[in-house]
């Protein structure tokens, strides 16, 4: 496969913003969730954050937060608060993408769940700030434990469905660049 | 990794971090507008929403479709029992028809003797739940009625037994009802044998604990709890559920209105209610004929003189 032709990069981004929206679209869906339920993972932030670990340029910050201030419009969120913490952590973690390539995946998983607690946690502070009121404690922590325990299935299935992974040492991109 | 000195990377870094920023910027900006001023976003959002959700409708019907069929089909294992369980039913509702008309008669009869106005009969528009909130902390559903076929904002939606929430937010096409459960939904409700007055506030649980209730004794599980009416924005008396005790020893509301299937939704047309805005005014005295002002003043000037 060719790594890092620009036309390759622009069909990842496309493809990211497919996907993106195929998820908004099944959380759409008419089947009710009903209230008291179990809140499930939130699968667009695991696979914004196993993307930006893997390859990075197919994950631009601009495109991560059109897709999320989408989703915060779409779901009833307050507009732009969700989408500027998830580019904050996806950011954090772009810059740390060097450094995981030589930590176990463990390690790195543990990373992005602290991540991803961070973001959820800031979001909570800032409705609380703002004198908003927002979901119960209990129901946030178990939707981020089960988001924190879908990041290695979204990791998994993007190598083996879309095969995103992590550049071998010394790949190089069409322009001779080290990735 | 240590990387290239000379790639291009090393040039645009500062450049991309001011871009960040920007965004980052940006949207927290967003989400102050909408702090600040929420009505204006919020029209934004459901003009978005009216643009965006009727274009997935050709994908979500037939996925809609199948997994009602799945549904379906999963009762159907179970057929025997739930026939047996109808005919029960069927038999103690014919009773309590019976019951019902006797009632009506009686009521019309006095309802007539007392020379009672009723409240102008409510219609309604029909709409077809489109997508629901997406989110577990948000309770609402998209109807494919609305500013078009004459939906406002605030109008009560049952389905075809109970209260199910209100509308709030209106596009073109579109309009969203916030469930009773919704963390966000407040109704002013009367407990029917008592009459206390209580607010049902949703707190994202199934079901939504009763507040206020003056006095609680006089409150059952059990009893009936209806809209009352109060601050004029809901009509009155639309059935809302049941009162329940919770684990945690309050009392909560078990809705009448089937939230696990939320298909069709009737949106009431409320009619403005008149509204006394003015506190009464003061009744003046008759007006006294109106006497000349230069003839007032000279008489007070010689009265001064003479003293």
């Amino acid at each position: 496969m060719a790594e890092g032709v620009p036309s390759t990069v622009w069909a990842y981004r496309a493809l990211f913003a497919v996907l993106a929206l195929a998820l908004l679209f099944l959380r759409l869906l008419p089947l009710g969730s009903a209230a008291g339920a179990w809140p499930g993972p939130d699968l667009l932030m695991c696979l914004t954050f196993a993307w930006v670990l893997r390859r990075p340029d197919y994950v631009p910050f601009v495109l991560i937060a059109l897709v999320v201030l989408l989703e915060d419009l779409m779901l009833m969120r307050p507009p732009g608060l969700w989408a500027a913490l998830m580019v904050l952590g996806a950011e954090f973690l772009r810059s740390r993408t060097s450094l995981t390539r030589e930590l176990s995946f463990v390690v790195v998983w543990v990373l992005v769940a602290g991540v991803m607690a961070a973001v959820v946690m800031g979001n909570r502070l800032v409705l609380a700030v703002t004198m908003l009121d927002q979901a119960s404690l209990g129901q946030t922590i178990i939707q981020l434990v089960a988001t924190i325990l879908c990041y290695p299935v979204v990791v998994f299935l993007s190598r083996l469905a879309f095969g995103v992974r992590k550049p071998a040492a010394g790949e190089i991109d069409a322009y001779g660049r080290r990735l | 990794v240590a990387r290239d000195r000379t790639s291009p990377d090393e040039f645009t870094r500062p450049i991309r971090r001011i871009l960040v920023a920007g965004i980052v910027l940006t949207l927290l900006a967003l989400f102050l507008l909408w702090r600040i001023d929420s009505p204006r976003v919020e029209r934004f959002r459901a003009a978005l929403v009216d643009r965006v959700v009727p274009s997935f409708d050709w994908a979500m019907a037939p996925i809609t479709k199948v997994a009602g069929m799945v549904e379906d089909f999963q009762s159907y294992t179970r057929i025997y029992e739930q026939n047996q369980e109808l005919r029960r039913e069927l038999q103690q509702m014919k009773a309590w028809r019976e019951a019902a008309l006797q009632l009506e008669q009686k009521n019309a009869r006095l309802l007539d003797l007392n020379n009672v106005r009723l409240d102008p009969r409510l219609t309604h528009v029909t709409g077809v739940v489109m997508a629901d909130s997406g989110s577990p902390f948000r309770q609402s559903v998209l109807l494919n009625v609305g500013a078009r076929d004459g939906i406002r904002d605030g109008w009560a939606t049952m389905d075809g037994i109970g209260l199910v929430g209100r509308i709030s937010g209106v596009g073109q096409t579109t309009s969203r009802v916030i469930l009773l459960t919704d963390s966000n939904s407040r109704i002013p409700v009367t407990v029917q044998p008592s009459g206390q007055k209580a607010l049902l506030s949703g707190d994202n649980s199934s079901a939504p604990p009763l507040e206020f209730l003056e006095k609680q004794d006089l409150v059952r599980p059990g009893d009936r709890v209806v809209s009352s009416g109060d601050g004029g924005v809901f009509p009155a008396g639309l059935l809302v559920g049941q009162v329940a005790q919770g684990v945690d020893g309050r009392l909560r509301v078990r809705l009448a209105a089937d939230y696990e299937r939320l298909e069709f939704l009737r949106v009431l047309r409320s009619h403005e209610s008149e509204r006394i805005t003015e506190p009464g005014a003061l009744i003046p005295p008759p007006v006294l004929p109106a006497v000349a002002p230069d003839a007032d003043a000279a008489a007070v000037v010689t009265e001064e003189a003479d003293g």
